[in-house]
């Protein structure tokens, strides 16, 4: 008997593990890449993608050059993941937009500039920090948060994040 | 077990190679639809020189690249070489409207899947635009050749 309940505690604690943890990821990110080649023309891109085992699937826009991928449940990715995999591929992130569980964005490393986040329980945002925007965005954005410390710091683990829903 | 694993992966590397024509490999046999409603296949060419051009209507660098294989397609004779562009569009229309817009009257092919198209696999195709030229025997002798190489490489 007492054997079952340390099992019941255990899967209880394990299911516990996960549920906590599916609250706080992302669930979609849209890539806008950029490069001096046609980035769409490449197919770099899409197989760095796709070699990430938490991704279940990449989509294309040819109309705006835009990655869409879908990640799996239960993942602990960051922008960062992206990046750097656009990167390997030989482009660029012009843009990044991450749809994810809204409490992924009340954690560390995140950090918000602008509005407050809607109240549903997805969030949209932005990444807008250097490497995640273009050259021209960067430039005007770091301007307007200017008296941010962090965003100028420039550290590559944290992520300044705009609303969008 | 680690005689299987070895040899699982041996058969993952080889057929990652050869799901690529590599110079001097035969070209393969693939039947695709034409912007003639027929079905062509690219073997079936053999006896000239074949110039391969995978392409798509969204790519900007391919609608450049086709301005010149028009040029190339007027200037030398199709008894010498036959130049077939294959489209990896998904969507036929854009694709016929590519083709009337860019004049090209030269053979015109499609495998409407993008990079997953069964095409664009066999031949390993991870860039657009990519060239392939084959000679008369149906063997490759350039990837991404010039124009101008494409003229010299026949004239030999």
């Amino acid at each position: 008997m007492k054997r079952i309940n340390k099992v019941y505690v255990m899967l209880a604690l394990m299911i516990l593990m996960f549920t906590m943890k599916s609250n706080a990821q992302i669930v979609k990110a849209e890539i806008r890449a950029t490069g001096l080649t046609c980035s769409m023309c490449s197919n770099a891109i899409n197989k760095q993608l796709k070699a990430l085992p938490e991704v279940i699937s990449v989509e294309t826009d040819l109309n705006t050059n835009t990655f869409t991928v879908t990640l799996k449940e239960v993942n602990e990715l960051n922008p960062k993941v992206f990046k750097e995999k656009v990167e390997k591929a030989g482009f660029f992130i012009g843009s990044l937009v991450v749809t994810a569980k809204s409490e992924t964005i009340t954690k560390s490393p995140y950090i918000l500039v602008g509005k407050n986040s809607g109240t549903g329980s997805e969030v949209q945002f932005q990444v807008v920090d250097k490497g995640y925007v273009t050259d021209k965005e960067f430039k005007k954005v770091s301007k307007s948060y200017k008296d941010i410390a962090t965003y100028l710091a420039d550290n590559e683990d944290d992520f300044h994040i705009k609303i969008l829903n | 077990m680690r005689i299987i694993v070895c040899l699982l992966f041996l058969i993952a590397n080889i057929s990652i190679t050869t799901a690529q024509v590599k110079v001097g490999d035969m070209i393969p046999s693939i039947p695709l639809q034409s912007n003639g409603n027929s079905e062509v296949n690219i073997s079936s060419f053999k006896g000239k020189y074949i110039l391969i051009d995978f392409w798509a209507s969204w790519c900007g660098p391919c609608r450049l690249g086709n301005k010149k294989l028009v040029k190339l397609h007027n200037e030398v004779s199709s008894s010498k070489i036959e130049i077939i562009g294959i489209s990896i569009d998904t969507d036929a229309n854009k694709w016929l409207k590519a083709i009337e817009r860019d004049k090209i009257k030269f053979t015109q092919l499609i495998d409407p899947k993008g990079f997953e198209a069964n095409a664009a696999l066999l031949f390993g195709v991870d860039e657009l635009p990519a060239k392939y030229l084959f000679n008369p025997e149906g063997i490759l002798i350039a990837k991404n050749p010039t124009e101008e190489e494409i003229i010299k490489l026949i004239k030999d």
